[in-house]
């Protein structure tokens, strides 16, 4: 497959925030790929930079951000070399739009749900405000959102409403790939469950890609084709969802994976011993290191990243 | 199925909004007389303090009488008709006026019973007529003198805190946006500069201005004699406006950015705001429609209260710069004890504060949709 057929192509990706105690390399050359109507679901513990790289990838950078570096490239375009302008009106919900973590507080509170929704219609399809609202009513229609909802402030909706009008508000400018930052973990079993088939649906019907960012393993196997793992800033596996569900490399990954509690089988959910590093005072070698169960003289080294029969893992057992 | 929806959910539309308007209605009238009761009662207790204040409890009529005592028999000891009276008969004859003075003025009867006289006269704006003082026109009508003084006040206090106020929200928006820059941290570092009141850098600016470089007026409304021209009179009046107003702004600028910046930097951290830089919006947007919009409730609360605040002048500000408004007339007041003055001038400002608050519950209802007016349960 030639470089040009990948929708997304992320390179040396560095964001760090500057703090008293030092930068916080949150996302540190983070390489990463992602073809087109596909979705790649992005697994870690918290604090371990998923949601820094989403903010990275559509440059929402902090006031303390510091170093931020590497290439992005968004159908062979190098979107990190855009200028700010540029950037807003191409990248910005115009190709990438996201669903946002805690969507509760994302929408304004004193304006209507179909106007924010409407915006970046009018402001990137270049379309006049009825034509804005009918998209609205189309996107609400998708995620199973009731059309009179258009003229509600956020505040008179549920949970699961709120939600799914800020997955309808990604969908709004129909963008190639869609980053959704944790979208269902305030929100209960059935709502998740039914916000996913609302995902599933839409990616098999509009064709868009999503990058899914969660902990959450056992809903984030139901969208997955792909899988990430990320801990402490990199990258350590990337893999097909349906090898990795069934064996996971790197044994962080295989951590992961067995602290899922299970319905049948005896097994207790394991947990993963110690802490992951500060991301401040990084260990020098593999970072996983210090709790890992198949740590082994190598491993004071920075392992390479290995390619394994078309799966990539960042560990020193596959050299 | 689109269209299924639209066509249901029209016709009952209307009807649901008549019915709810009807009990807003009902809602709102009901809120509204409650908060008239409890304002009034309010701007009762708060008036009646300030009587009880401004006659030191009581105490000042017990000074009153004493001098009315004092002048009364002075003035007649003095009087050459009184000269060959037996003293004793005299003496009973300065008694008798003295009683007649007192019963007139009202004095005879307990304080308690005189504050509320105090009280129901201020309640319905009957100022009455001030003890010592004369408006310049030469009346005693605590109403004219007070009215006398507002327009120089308004002049002052509204030119510079309107001033004072557009320009640090705006500036403090546009920091906000520029956090941790140059501009920023110099306002930083100048906010200590406001723990100066304006009179202090009004000394300084008569000093440098009107001192040593002469292109100012030392102090004033207008030169004397006046101009008789209205265009040159209003030229006049803005020259002598020139000092004053910069040092009531130069006194609280650099605060006052400080503090609406801060402001505006935590509300520019909310989600939704970080959402609609995400969704592409232009600078212009985010601004007005996320981070305004949303504050409009505080940075209108903050407005109403600075209007109001303007009736009371600045005592020190006019006395350094004889400029004659209503701070000036107060702080006089104070110093000859004219209690109707002091009330007078206290109730118009409690009334003031009374319905500016009132209206701001319903320019929240306007402006937040999440206020609503008269229900516990808006969540």
């Amino acid at each position: 497959m030639s470089q040009n057929n990948k929708l997304l192509r992320i390179e040396g990706l560095v964001l760090y925030f500057n703090t008293t105690h030092g930068p916080v390399q949150a996302v540190d050359g983070v390489n990463f790929e992602l073809e087109s109507n596909r979705a790649v679901v992005v697994l870690g513990e918290s604090g371990c930079g998923k949601s820094s790289l989403a903010k990275a990838i559509l440059r929402l950078l902090p006031r303390n951000a510091g170093t931020y570096s590497g290439h992005i490239y968004l159908e062979g375009q190098d979107i990190m070399a855009l200028g700010e302008e540029e950037f807003r009106q191409n990248v910005r919900w115009a190709a990438i739009s996201m669903v946002p973590q805690a969507a509760m507080n994302a929408l304004n509170p004193v304006i209507r749900v179909g106007e924010q929704v409407a915006e970046p219609a009018i402001v990137h399809l270049g379309v006049g405000k009825d034509e804005a609202y009918s998209l609205v009513k189309k996107m609400f229609q998708h995620v199973g959102v009731p059309e009179d909802f258009i003229s509600r402030y956020p505040f008179e909706l549920s949970g699961g409403m709120r939600q799914r009008v800020a997955i309808a508000m990604a969908l709004v400018t129909s963008p190639n790939l869609i980053i959704l930052d944790e979208p269902t973990s305030a929100l209960d079993v059935l709502t998740q469950a039914n916000i996913f088939n609302v995902l599933k649906r839409l990616k098999k019907e509009l064709g868009v890609s999503f990058i899914l960012i969660t902990h959450d393993i056992a809903t984030s196997s139901e969208l997955a084709d792909d899988v990430a793992v990320m801990y402490a800033g990199q990258i350590v596996e990337v893999s097909d969802a349906h090898r990795f569900f069934a064996k996971p490399l790197h044994p962080y990954s295989q951590k992961l994976m067995a602290s899922v509690p299970r319905l049948h089988g005896d097994k207790e959910p394991e947990f993963i011993t110690g802490r992951p590093p500060s991301l401040i005072d990084l260990p020098k070698g593999c970072r996983f290191a210090d709790r890992c169960p198949a740590r082994f003289e190598k491993c004071v080294e920075d392992p390479p990243v290995i390619e394994k029969d078309g799966r990539k893992v960042k560990c020193w057992l596959y050299a | 199925m689109a269209t299924e929806t639209l066509t249901t959910s029209a016709p009952s539309a209307p009807v649901a909004k008549k019915s709810a308007s009807n009990s807003t209605f009902a809602r709102v009238a009901k809120y509204t007389g409650i908060r008239i009761l409890t304002m009034m009662v309010t701007v009762t207790i708060g008036v009646y303090l300030t009587i009880m204040i401004a006659n030191m409890g009581g105490y000042m009529d017990t000074i009153i009488r004493n001098e009315v005592r004092d002048n009364i028999t002075q003035s007649m000891l003095a009087n050459p008709a009184f000269r060959n009276l037996a003293p004793d008969v005299r003496e009973k004859l300065i008694q008798e006026k003295i009683a007649s003075e007192i019963k007139r003025q009202g004095l005879d009867q307990p304080f308690a019973v005189r504050s509320m006289n105090y009280l129901r006269n201020a309640l319905t704006l009957n100022l009455g007529r001030a003890v010592n003082m004369i408006s310049d026109h030469g009346s005693k009508e605590v109403r004219l003198i007070l009215l006398e003084r507002l327009p120089a006040t308004l002049l002052l206090t509204g030119t510079s805190e309107l001033i004072l106020f557009f320009a640090s929200v705006f500036i403090a928006l546009s920091l906000s946006r520029r956090y941790g820059s140059f501009f920023d941290k110099m306002t930083i570092a100048f906010s200590p500069t406001s723990a100066a009141p304006p009179w202090f850098y009004g000394i300084f600016f008569i000093l440098i201005f009107a001192g040593v470089f002469r292109i100012l007026p030392f102090g004033g409304l207008v030169d004397s004699p006046s101009p008789t021209n209205p265009i040159d009179y209003g030229l006049n009046v803005l020259k002598h406006l020139i000092l004053p107003a910069s040092a009531v702004i130069c006194s609280s600028i650099f605060l006052s950015i400080y503090n609406w910046r801060t402001f505006f930097l935590i509300y520019s951290s909310e989600d939704y705001v970080e959402m609609a830089k995400a969704k592409g919006l232009p600078q212009r947007d985010v601004e007005r429609r996320y981070i305004l919009r949303p504050t409009m409730p505080t940075i209108i609360t903050n407005f109403a209260l600075l209007v109001i605040t303007l009736w009371t002048g600045f005592t020190i500000t006019e006395t350094v710069f004889l400029w004659p408004g209503l701070g000036i007339t107060l702080y006089r007041a104070i110093g000859f004890n004219d209690t109707p003055v002091i009330v007078g001038s206290t109730i118009i400002y409690a009334y003031l504060l009374a319905i500016t608050v009132l209206l701001l519950d319903f320019v929240y209802a306007l402006v937040d949709p999440r206020v609503k007016v008269g229900s516990g349960n808006s969540q």
